[in-house]
């Protein structure tokens, strides 16, 4: 059985807000379902963001949001990511956000957003399905 | 309808039958406290050694406090009921302050935004995106104007929360408003979060480093115990510790932990434990363990009195008071079913009430997915009004007391939490348990925990790992909108500022500050001076931060203005 690539994840948060349970209680509980994790912490910035990204050749991106920054925050990453071709990368956004504002950030080029309360199965399963296939 | 279609719908009711009837004979999964305590089926006389009632529990208003700080509480006055407002620009708060005062608050409570927080001027690069997203930033004493407007602070009592070190520039804006308007400071009324130690913890650690945590705090304590004797100068924030997704005794002991930091501090100084200690306060969290709430509110009464008399030799009572303010748990809301955490919310503010509870924020519904709507916010005060009026909690002090499962419980509490508090003093004491990050981990490990237990249904919450339902699409009340008109008219406006402030009385006022803090002075006079000649908060925090080796900006993007 050829050894398969471990999953690779980049968790971070962008811009000033500091509401970090969340993103250190993701990436740990990734790491334990056997995929590499990346924890770029708080305060980045876009361009740093997807600059570690494609440095580190991550198969995911995963956005850790709570001060209702997702909206300013979301294009301004796909914009770096489409300027440094970044298309091979499952863009994740989880955090604290009206419903209303799911669709909006689907549009602009959220692969899937998992809101506060979601279980951790679901996001494992989310990206073993869509990073293997 | 297809066949295959009708075949389900039939298999589903079915289903849905034989849940029914497994429900009707369903017992409970677990009998722990949120805490993670087993539990007996009843309690009874003989659970606890036995009671000496004068020395351990006592009247309310009587040492060691543990039944309530008033002897007649709630019939004496009732709970302030103080919502949080923090919401775009100082003026949009301000329109949310009067909503509410309107509606049948009683204290006013503004809490900074993140920038704010993080010592930032509005019109600082990393600012101009975030500005009033989470609450309201007070660059100038401009802001502070537009924020207390018309409100006579001479006889309300305002809640401060800003907690970082920009906690000194708050109190500096608050007290040179009020200079400017003529009152004496000295009856000022209210409090200021000002608890920069555990702020680190809540993403602020570029502003919070910890001597300058210390230094900062103790100034703005040190400054009111001088000047405005009936101002709470510190709220130690045990509630941002619980949300973090520890335990009910650990947020007692790791908060009495912050607390002795300042406090040792204070006595460095040379000031007297009973000159200051009668106008220290806790922020407090209620989860939604009601019982579990009620005796760790009780232990930690008791503790605290015994802590202050004990180890600091106190004498004045109101030092020995444990005094407290409760935020209802804002991480035991969800998004999903949003309505349902009114109901939690009801229960939580219903511990705080049942403990004794000085000031009480209840959360709003809609916390997991927004600032609260102005709706959210009525309803979240109206569910303070009918605990206070209709529900008759406010009749008798202390109405848990005597009951052998409190009491019980009480004592577990009061024993982890000094099994906490041991922890701490063999990593080193608090100041050690931060820098070594040994407290880090304990927060990391527990919220971990936390979440495996919704995985794997330890805990159970509705709509999230129990009676699940689809998605909403929709947030049942409206969504509140942060206005990016009256952000970028703030920006402007500290910008215009700026240009046409008197730079000598300015500068002036910033070698003052400069000077006071390399001479170890208490800075907030000098803030309170530079405040007025327009000195803005990033320009006051950074000039302090300088001159203890740290950068000028704490995210390290601008310079400092000043180069004298």
């Amino acid at each position: 059985m050829a050894t398969k690539k471990k999953i690779k994840v980049l968790v971070t948060k962008v811009g000033l807000d500091g509401h970090d349970r969340g993103a250190k209680v993701v990436s740990s509980l990734l790491k334990e379902a056997g995929m590499e994790v990346i924890y770029l912490g708080m305060f980045q910035r876009p361009e740093g963001i997807v600059k570690a990204a494609i440095d580190e050749d991550v198969d995911v991106i995963g956005l850790s949001y709570l001060s209702g920054e997702h909206l300013i925050f979301t294009p301004k990453i796909v914009e770096e990511m489409k300027k440094n071709s970044v298309d091979d990368v499952l863009l994740l956004a989880g955090g604290t956000f009206p419903a209303e504002d799911i669709p909006t950030m689907e549009e602009m080029g959220i692969d899937k957003v998992f809101r506060a309360g979601s279980l951790t199965a679901s996001i494992v399963d989310y990206i073993k399905t869509n990073v293997e296939e | 309808m297809g066949e295959a279609n009708e075949k389900a719908a039939q298999n589903t009711q079915e289903g849905n039958w034989d849940d029914y009837i497994k429900a009707y004979y369903e017992k409970p999964a677990s009998f722990k406290s949120w805490s993670g305590y087993d539990l007996k089926e009843i309690y009874k006389p003989g659970d606890r050694p036995e009671e000496n009632y004068e020395q351990n529990i006592a009247d309310a208003g009587t040492y060691p406090y543990t039944r309530g700080i008033h002897s007649n509480m709630f019939r004496g006055r009732l709970w302030t009921k103080r919502e949080v407002v923090g919401i775009g620009s100082p003026a949009d708060t301000h329109e949310r302050l009067k909503y509410l005062s309107q509606h049948g608050g009683s204290g006013l409570n503004t809490i900074a935004d993140v920038t704010y927080e993080m010592g930032l001027d509005a019109d600082h690069p990393w600012a101009v995106d975030e500005v009033g997203l989470t609450g309201v930033n007070i660059t100038s004493i401009k802001d502070m104007e537009t924020l207390t407007k018309d409100i006579p602070l001479d006889r309300v009592s305002w809640s401060l929360i800003t907690a970082s070190t920009a906690s000194s520039v708050t109190m500096a804006q608050y007290v040179a408003v009020a200079q400017n308007a003529g009152y004496d400071v000295g009856i000022l009324r209210g409090s200021i979060q000002n608890d920069p130690i555990h702020f680190r913890y809540c993403g602020f650690g570029p502003a919070c480093p910890l001597d300058l945590s210390i230094k900062l705090g103790s100034d703005v304590m040190e400054y009111c115990t001088k000047n405005l004797p009936k101002w709470y100068y510190t709220t130690v924030n045990m509630y941002d510790l619980r949300e973090q997704g520890i335990t009910a005794p650990q947020e007692v002991g790791y908060g009495f932990g912050i607390a002795m930091c300042y406090i040792d501090e204070l006595i460095r100084r040379g000031l007297d434990i009973d000159e200051f200690a009668p106008r220290f306060t806790f922020y407090v969290s209620c989860h939604v363990d009601i019982f579990e709430e009620v005796a760790k509110i009780r232990a930690a009464r008791r503790m605290w009195a015994r802590l202050m008399k004990e180890k600091y030799g106190a004498k004045n009572p109101k030092s020995m008071q444990f005094r407290f303010a409760v935020h209802t748990s804002g991480c035991s809301l969800v998004p999903q079913q949003p309505f349902n955490n009114m109901t939690r919310i009801a229960y939580q503010a219903l511990a705080a009430v049942l403990g004794g509870v000085q000031s009480l924020h209840c959360c709003s519904y809609d916390e997991p997915m927004c600032l609260p709507t102005e709706k959210a916010h009525l309803q979240a005060l109206r569910t303070q009004q009918i605990l206070a009026y209709e529900t008759g909690v406010t009749n008798v002090a202390d109405p848990l007391g005597g009951s052998y499962y409190v009491e019980s419980l009480t004592d577990k509490i009061e024993e982890e939490a000094f099994k906490v508090m041991k922890e701490v003093e063999d990593v080193g004491g608090m100041e050690e348990a931060i820098r070594t990050e040994w407290l880090d981990r304990q927060f990391e490990s527990e919220a971990v925990q936390r979440q495996k237990e919704l995985d794997n249904g330890g805990k159970l919450v509705v709509g999230v790992n129990v009676f699940t339902t689809e998605q909403e699409k929709t947030t049942p009340l409206g969504v509140q909108k942060i206005s990016s008109k009256s952000a970028k008219q703030q920006v402007e406006a500290v910008r215009t500022l700026k240009q046409s402030r008197d730079t000598d009385r300015l500068n002036d006022a910033i070698k003052r500050l400069r000077d006071d803090t390399n001479d170890s002075k208490n800075v907030i006079p000098a803030m309170i001076e530079a405040t007025r000649a327009s000195g803005t908060t990033g320009e006051l925090l950074g000039t302090v931060r300088e001159v203890f080796g740290y950068p000028y900006d704490p995210m390290e993007t601008i310079k400092s203005p000043f180069n004298f």
